[in-house]
């Protein structure tokens, strides 16, 4: 018994030493650890446990984006067409108007002179409008087929690469309205602006291709040809007009 | 590890946490929906309201010229013409083409392109330039 003792007090000495040795820290780890070594089995389970559950709320979230994705599509697609289809409509107005001016001289001039070739000015005016508008048009196909290389296609990668987007404070060049409304100016850069959506314009001959100035050089030449061929100021008034349409 | 409580809290803590996680990921999910949304409604919209916007545009440049031409005859026939042309401007004018859900757009469009129609047959506008100017048209409606 008394031997008994004599190990056990031995052994108690022997682990305040460990204990107070920092360099044995260690071995304290290793022995409180060996204390719980009835747990082993358990914390096994356990870490297996909040394994599963990780990936299973992982999997939560995954489903709840996916559900969450489609519900937000539905929801606003209308609105964004919507919003789109006024900003297309207003894209084309002035230039449509201008091709119906255009086109009813060319008629009108076809009526007068039956006999004669329709004059070079009215027909060559008309092409190149029409060119201006397919150019319009265009661009705008162009947006709808081949989405500016898109926000949502890059954000998405850097969502894979599990980089938090920071929706409210963009308005890059390459941003995209947001739910919020912030970054309408990049946007702005494929839909809103008639002006600069025309850049990539034309390029026939006399008006500028760019942007409003050729819209503008189109709207004088037609003014221009409306007093050539004598016709009441009234319609050059309308034309004037289209200037503040676009 | 304290039994039982511990137990109870967990599962509290799934039944709460599922739901937690889920609706995290529904509303990143249903933002970047949104977004995505507006982006692809907005595009296809331009699309149309452009096609759209380019034929109505175009009827109203045309009957608009066409009436300042013809407003100081007074002829019979001009003054029909007049009023076909006033007609086809009311029909432009009146009806609600910013809206591409309105249930009556396609009516409306059928309408405007039937009066357009009859606005050039009463100018005898030859149909090889009809066909030239609906062909540069956009429509394809």
């Amino acid at each position: 018994m008394l031997f008994v003792l004599y190990i056990w007090e031995s052994f108690f000495s022997l682990l305040l030493n460990l204990t107070f040795t920092s360099l044995k820290m260690s071995w304290v780890k290793v022995l409180s650890h060996n204390g719980e070594d009835v747990f082993d089995e358990c914390a096994d389970d356990i870490s297996l446990l909040s394994r599963e559950w990780t990936s299973i709320m992982k999997k939560r979230v995954r489903d709840g984006y996916v559900d969450g994705v489609d519900a937000g599509e539905e929801a606003s697609l209308q609105v964004g067409f919507k919003l789109g289809f006024r900003e297309g409509a207003a894209q084309t107005a002035a230039v449509g108007r201008l091709k119906g001016i255009v086109s009813a001289l060319l008629c009108w001039s076809r009526i007068q002179h039956p006999e004669s070739a329709s004059p070079a000015s009215v027909t060559e005016l008309l092409q190149q409008i029409a060119q201006y508008e397919s150019t319009v048009l265009d661009g705008i196909r162009k947006a709808l087929e081949n989405p500016p290389p898109s926000v949502s296609s890059v954000s998405e990668s850097m969502e894979d690469l599990e980089v938090e987007q920071a929706n409210s404070s963009c308005c890059g060049e390459g941003c995209k309205e947001t739910a919020s409304g912030c970054c309408r100016g990049g946007e702005k850069m494929d839909l809103d602006a008639p002006n600069k959506q025309q850049k990539s314009s034309s390029g026939s001959t006399g008006c500028a291709s760019s942007s409003s100035e050729g819209l503008n050089c189109l709207l004088q030449r037609c003014m221009d040809l409306v007093s050539e061929l004598g016709l009441p100021q009234e319609l050059n008034d309308h034309i004037q007009e289209l200037k503040n349409l676009k | 590890m304290d039994g039982g409580s511990g137990n109870e809290d967990l599962f509290d803590g799934i039944v709460m946490a599922d739901e937690r996680f889920r609706g995290e990921g529904y509303r990143e999910g249903f933002e970047r929906g949104t977004h995505r949304g507006l982006q692809d409604g907005r595009r296809h919209g331009a699309s149309h309201g452009a096609q759209l916007s380019t034929e109505i545009s175009f009827y109203y440049g045309f009957s608009i010229t066409w009436k300042c031409i013809l407003q100081h005859k007074t002829d019979m026939k001009s003054r029909k013409r007049m009023k076909a042309l006033q007609s086809l401007l009311d029909m432009i004018q009146n009806s609600p083409h910013d809206d591409p859900h309105s249930s009556t757009l396609q009516e409306d469009m059928d309408k405007l392109r039937a009066k357009f129609r009859q606005v050039c047959s009463m100018l005898n506008i030859p149909t090889d330039f009809k066909d030239y100017v609906r062909n540069s048209e956009s429509t394809s409606f």
